[in-house]
């Protein structure tokens, strides 16, 4: 790549774009935090140019740069409706300023919650991809269950897990409890479903080349069968990652005492929707990024595919 | 009389489809003597592949016996090895890894780290040396189809079953394969050579590989004749075709095949 594809971007025009409206006066009553919005781009303006020097691929570029452009656009247009010019009710819509800096302010608070959110998301999703994929391995492997199984697998996965909140909380002790043995049935069938249909899927061609080599019941499960379910395995994996965290948000908001749904809930009670918006944010950084470390795994295991 | 390593009795196989029952090969009998290369030729939908899952133990037959060295075959087995003309390879595993794993299956006195030496040597003898971090689906089919065979030969058996294996390969490179494929089988004589059962439709193929070529008649798939072929080893392609006795041969291979096909229609005009 020339110096000019790679530094030259409308994206930086637009970061000095942002910085100028900032030296406007601010016409809103409330504290509007200007220094800690011109921190944030300056931030991203930084990796921005420290990618645009290390990224090899111009389309991978291209996408990074177009993205922070978004986002210095969104920035500028939220802070001069907002800080600069007072469109907006501030009560409903703080500036952008004043966000980052209840996120900084909150650190330790939103850390706690989005690690307590995490920690039952990891429960009943990997706690479900351990029942079911074995037991979609064995149950798909056996021609005579595995169609029956697909027929109870339908039935059972068309009852939208959201309506199991309050009979979990009849049946289990804690909230917590609840939001994990939810999430479990909303990660459990499509994965077992995947896993089913991925081993009915399996090329005869596959099998008879594992037949010949003589391999074992469990190898055959287990080193052949699997890794050529895998593809389909993911696709439940990735709806009943989906369906978790709506469900998880959901269940904290009900009556939880921590966990991202509760920070949002709690403080829109409560009319601070400075917080709430900061709080909506931040979930969604962590599904991002929780999506994208999944999806650099699954890339990983079926690299093997083309 | 010498016993034949693998023995064909009365073969006959029926095969059920949309739960109609027809009959696939009817009264099949052959031998193939320890050691060699036999072929079976005849056209498509004559029963040569399902000849060959039999002898794979992937199907059972309706009658008749399948023996190895006097045992009747039962199922699968690892004494015998089996090249496809697809997915022989598993495609998760890397062509190295694939071979390991037949090795380990076939042959348990050898330890994992000697695995991964033989899987070198023989990715070396098919011509593949730096291939083997390679997925399957990274390589093209003719180097896939060489890495199946450095997979079966690695796995030492005395029993090597090759079902069509070039037939999805460019005209080029098929004959490449089959030349790699004659100079390994044929070896340099320090090592006994394999049994091999070899079916194919492309009657050149057949002549330049073979000891003895089984013809098919189909629908049901019967022997029509068993040929032996005359021509001296070790063989080489471009010396082979230019004499004339090839062309004579070939010929009557061609007649036995063709005279088939036009019993079949009937004795309407065939154009082929």
């Amino acid at each position: 790549m020339t110096i000019r594809k790679r530094y030259l971007r409308v994206a930086h025009l637009l970061f000095i774009v942002l910085l100028l409206t900032q030296l406007l006066p601010d016409r809103s009553t409330n504290p509007v935090y200007t220094s800690y919005l011109v921190t944030f781009a300056v931030g991203a303006e930084v990796i921005v140019l420290a990618a645009s020097a290390l990224i090899k691929k111009e389309e991978s570029l291209a996408l990074l740069v177009d993205v922070a452009g978004f986002i210095f656009i969104l920035l500028g247009a939220w802070s001069l409706a907002t800080a600069k010019y007072d469109y907006l009710n501030p009560q409903l819509f703080p500036a952008p300023g004043r966000v980052i800096h209840q996120f900084v302010e909150d650190r330790d608070k939103i850390f706690v919650n989005v690690k307590s959110s995490l920690q039952t998301i990891i429960k009943g999703f990997f706690l479900a991809v351990a029942v079911a994929v074995p037991l979609g391995l064995f149950i798909g492997w056996s021609a005579r269950l595995g169609s029956a199984a697909t027929y109870i697998t339908k039935f059972f996965s068309s009852i939208p897990p959201i309506v199991y909140i309050p009979y979990g909380i009849a049946l289990l002790p804690t909230l917590k409890s609840v939001s994990v043995f939810v999430i479990f049935l909303a990660t459990f069938w499509p994965v077992f479903a995947g896993t089913m249909s991925g081993v009915l899927g399996v090329d005869k061609r596959i099998i008879d080349s594992a037949k010949v080599l003589n391999v074992g019941k469990l190898e055959m499960l287990f080193r052949v069968i699997l890794p050529a379910s895998l593809q389909q395995i993911f696709l439940g994996c990735n709806q009943g990652l989906s369906v978790s965290f709506i469900l998880l948000t959901s269940a904290e908001m009900i009556n939880a005492k921590d966990g991202m749904g509760y920070y949002v809930k709690n403080y829109s009670d409560f009319g601070d929707y400075t917080r709430t918006i900061t709080g909506l944010l931040v979930i969604g950084f962590v599904v991002i990024g929780v999506t994208f470390l999944f999806n650099t795994i699954q890339n990983r295991l079926l690299k093997w595919k083309r | 009389m010498t016993t034949n390593k693998i023995e064909i009795k009365n073969l006959t196989v029926n095969y059920i489809e949309n739960k109609k029952s027809f009959n696939a090969l009817h009264d099949v009998s052959f031998g193939v003597g320890k050691g060699e290369f036999v072929s079976v030729i005849g056209a498509s939908g004559c029963g040569k592949s399902t000849l060959l899952s039999v002898l794979e133990g992937l199907y059972a037959p309706a009658g008749g016996s399948v023996q190895i060295d006097g045992k009747e075959l039962h199922g699968t087995g690892t004494e015998r090895g089996v090249v496809f003309q697809h997915y022989s390879l598993f495609p998760w595993m890397t062509t190295k890894k694939n071979i390991e794993f037949g090795i380990k299956q076939s042959r348990h006195d050898v330890k994992r780290s000697e695995r991964a030496k033989i899987a070198d040597e023989f990715l070396t003898k098919v011509g593949l040396s730096g291939f083997g971090s390679k997925y399957p689906s990274q390589l093209s089919g003719g180097m896939q189809q060489r890495a199946a065979i450095a997979r079966a030969l690695a796995m030492n058996t005395e029993i090597l079953l090759m079902d069509e294996p070039f037939s999805a390969i460019d005209a080029k490179n098929r004959v490449i394969l089959q030349e790699l494929l004659l100079k390994l089988w044929e070896g340099d004589g320090s090592e006994e050579r394999k049994t091999v059962v070899f079916v194919t439709h492309d009657i050149d193929e057949a002549i330049l590989l073979s000891d003895k070529i089984v013809v098919l008649t189909a629908h049901p798939g019967t022997v029509n004749e068993i040929v032996n072929v005359p021509f001296e080893r070790p063989r080489s392609r471009s010396e082979l075709v230019k004499t004339e006795e090839y062309g004579r041969f070939r010929n009557k291979l061609l007649s036995l095949l063709y005279n088939d096909i036009a019993e079949r229609i009937g004795g309407e005009e065939v154009v082929l």
